[in-house]
C-alpha cells in the first residue's frame, strides 16, 4: 500500500510540474487560434484562458503573407543548408580524425573539439565586423557560414567511426575503393544514426540562433524567424493574434524534427554529457 | 612513409573543417582582442594603437561596472537555481509513477521554442495586463510590474530562462541517473521514511560527471545570455537587467564604438573562463 501511495503522489507531482511548464505553450497555442483582439479579453483565469471553442485559422493565413512568414522560409533554407553542408564538413573532418593513423592524430583532435568549444556567441560581434568588411552581411552564404563547423558534431562523428572495424576499410581498398570511396560508401552508410544525431545538432543551433541573424541578415530577403517575430512584437500596435501563430509555427517545427528523430536527439545529448 | 601519406590524406578530409575553424573562431578571437588596443582617431583619421586605453575607459566607465556587477548576480542566482531544480526533476522522472514519460515530455517540450521566440511568448505573460498578473489575481495576490522594476526584473528573466533551460540540463541528468543500476535506485526508494533523503544521497554521488558537465555548461550559456535582454528589458530599468553581452552589442552597434566594445568581449570571455576555471576547481577540492 505504501509505495503505491508514495507512487500516486510522485505521479500527481510530476503532473502539477509538468502542466506548469506547458501552460504558457497550451496559452500560445491557443490565442493564435482566435482574433488578436482578443488575446487580452480573456485573462481574468479560468478555463477560457487556455481554450478555445471557436477557433479561426485567420491567423495562420495572414501569417503566410506577413514578414514572420517570409522569414520562416528563410529559417528553413538556412537551417536546411547549415544540416547538408555542415554534415559534410563534420563528416569528413570526424573520418580524418578516426580512420587514419599519423602523429599529431590526438593533437588536432584536441585543437579542433577545443576551438569549437569556445560559444559562437562570444565571437559574433568580433566575426560580425569582419563579415562587414567581406560584404557578408545580408547574405545567405553569411547567414549559414558560422553553423557549418560544429565541434560537439565532429565529436560524435568520430566517436561512431571509431567503432567501424578496420577489416572493412582493407577489404574496400582491396576492393580498388580510394579513400574517398572508402568515406562515401563504407562510412557514411554504416553511420546513420551518428549522423542523424549530428544533423539534428547542426540544426537546432541554426534554428534557434539569434544574435548571429540580428548582427548579419537583417533586411526584408534575409531576415529569419526568430529575427522577424521579434521586430513584429516590438511595434507599438503589434497583432497578437499573429505574434502567436508565428511563435507556434516556429516551435512546432523543430519540435516535429526532434520528435521524428526523438531517439538519436536523446542519444547524442547523452552521450555528449557523459564522455 | 606509408603513415606521413596518411596523414596528408587526413588533412585534405580534415581541410573545410580547419578552414572554417581558422576563419569563424580562431580569426575572430585574434582580432578582437588584437582591436581592443586600437582606437578610432578622427584626427589622424584612421585606427591608432591606444594600449590599455579602451580598458581603463571600460573600468571607468559607471554603466560598464553596473553590467559587471549585473552579470555576476545574475550568475550567482541563475546557475544554481537551474541546476538543483534539473536535478530534483530528472530524480522526480526517473521514479516509476504514472504518467511520468508524459510529464517529463511536457517539461522538455519549452526546449524546442527557439529562445528569442520564448522572450517574445514571455513578454506578452509579463505585461501588466497579461497572464502572469491573471494568475496572480486569481490567486488572490496584488499584480506585480515583473520587467518594470528594478527589483523583480532578474527574477523574471530567471523564470524564463529556467523555463527554456530546465528541460534541457534534465535531459542530461536523466541519462546519467539511467546509468545507475535499476536495484541501486529501487533499493534506495523503498526505504519508507527516509527514501528521499536517501535517494539524494545516493544517487548525488552516482551522477557527479554529468551534474559537473551541466554546471559548467549551464554557466557559461548564462553568462552569454542576450535574446531575452533585447527583447524584453533593453538592460533596463536603470540598468538592472543589463548584462554584459547585451551591453557589448549596445556599445558596438548602437554607441557604435567598435574597440571598445571588442575590449568589451575580451573581458566577457575572460570572466566566463575564470568562472568555469573556478568550478573546476571547486569540483575537484570535493572529491
Amino acid at each position: 500500500m505504501k509505495p503505491r501511495l508514495q507512487s500516486l503522489s510522485l505521479s500527481v507531482l510530476g503532473g502539477v510540474v509538468g502542466i506548469l511548464f506547458f501552460l504558457p505553450l497550451l496559452w500560445v497555442l491557443t490565442n493564435s487560434l482566435r482574433p488578436g483582439s482578443e488575446t487580452f479579453a480573456h485573462l481574468t483565469l479560468s478555463w477560457r484562458t487556455f481554450f478555445e471553442l471557436k477557433p479561426t485559422l485567420h491567423n495562420y493565413s495572414a501569417l503566410l503573407s506577413s514578414d514572420v512568414g517570409r522569414a520562416t522560409l528563410n529559417s528553413i533554407l538556412v537551417s536546411a543548408a547549415t544540416v547538408v553542408i555542415g554534415l559534410a564538413v563534420c563528416a569528413s573532418a570526424a573520418f580524418g580524425l578516426a580512420a587514419f593513423e599519423y602523429r599529431g592524430r590526438g593533437l588536432v583532435f584536441g585543437i579542433v573539439v577545443l576551438s569549437f568549444l569556445v560559444p559562437f556567441d562570444a565571437i559574433a560581434i568580433p566575426l560580425s565586423t569582419m563579415f562587414r568588411d567581406w560584404q557578408l552581411t545580408n547574405t545567405f552564404t553569411g547567414l549559414v557560414l558560422p553553423g557549418i563547423g560544429n565541434g560537439m558534431a565532429i565529436f560524435l562523428l568520430r566517436q561512431f567511426f571509431l567503432g567501424i572495424p578496420a577489416e572493412l576499410v582493407e577489404a574496400g581498398r582491396l576492393d580498388g575503393l580510394g579513400w574517398f570511396g572508402v568515406f562515401r560508401w563504407i562510412y557514411l552508410p554504416l553511420s546513420r544514426p551518428a549522423l542523424i544525431g549530428a544533423g539534428l545538432m547542426l540544426f537546432l543551433f541554426q534554428w534557434q540562433s539569434y544574435v548571429w541573424p540580428l548582427l548579419i541578415g537583417t533586411d526584408a530577403k534575409h531576415i529569419l524567424g526568430p529575427v522577424a517575430l521579434s521586430n513584429l512584437q516590438g511595434q507599438n500596435f503589434a497583432d497578437y493574434g499573429l505574434v502567436f501563430a508565428g511563435a507556434v509555427v516556429l516551435t512546432v517545427i523543430p519540435l516535429m524534427v526532434i520528435a521524428g528523430f526523438q531517439r538519436y536527439f536523446v542519444q547524442s545529448v547523452a552521450s555528449s554529457g557523459l564522455k | 612513409m606509408r603513415k606521413r601519406g596518411q596523414g596528408l590524406i587526413a588533412l585534405a578530409f580534415l581541410a573545410p573543417a580547419l578552414l572554417c575553424l581558422a576563419v569563424l573562431r580562431i580569426v575572430p578571437a585574434i582580432s578582437a582582442v588584437v582591436e581592443s588596443f586600437y582606437a578610432e582617431s578622427l584626427l589622424r583619421g584612421g585606427r591608432v594603437f591606444a594600449g590599455l586605453g579602451n580598458y581603463t575607459d571600460l573600468v571607468s566607465n559607471k554603466d560598464f561596472r553596473q553590467a559587471v556587477g549585473v552579470t555576476l548576480l545574475f550568475t550567482v542566482l541563475v546557475n544554481p537555481i537551474q541546476v538543483v531544480v534539473s536535478f530534483l526533476l530528472a530524480v522526480l522522472f526517473t521514479q516509476r509513477a504514472m504518467g511520468s514519460k508524459l510529464w517529463r515530455t511536457l517539461v522538455i517540450l519549452p526546449i524546442a521554442t527557439p529562445p528569442a521566440v520564448s522572450a517574445v511568448i514571455w513578454s506578452v505573460i509579463y505585461r501588466p495586463d497579461g497572464l502572469a498578473n491573471g494568475v496572480l489575481e486569481r490567486l488572490g495576490l496584488p499584480v506585480q510590474p515583473f520587467l518594470t522594476s528594478s527589483g523583480q526584473v532578474l527574477p523574471s528573466l530567471i523564470v524564463l530562462l529556467s523555463w527554456i533551460g530546465v528541460g534541457y540540463w534534465m535531459l542530461f541528468l536523466i541519462a546519467g541517473i539511467q546509468e545507475v543500476p535499476v536495484e541501486v535506485r529501487e533499493a534506495a526508494l523503498l526505504d519508507g521514511a527516509s527514501a528521499w533523503r536517501r535517494m539524494v544521497s545516493v544517487i548525488l554521488p552516482l551522477v557527479r560527471r554529468p551534474l559537473a558537465f551541466v554546471l559548467v555548461a549551464d554557466t557559461v550559456s548564462n553568462l552569454l545570455v542576450f535574446a531575452p535582454v533585447q527583447i524584453l528589458t533593453k538592460g533596463g530599468p536603470n540598468g538592472n537587467s543589463n548584462l554584459l553581452m547585451y551591453d557589448v552589442y549596445t556599445r558596438a552597434y548602437a554607441i557604435g564604438d567598435i574597440h571598445v566594445a571588442q575590449a568589451e568581449v575580451v573581458i566577457l570571455v575572460a570572466l566566463t573562463l575564470a568562472i568555469v576555471a573556478g568550478q573546476f576547481r571547486l569540483l575537484r577540492g570535493d572529491q
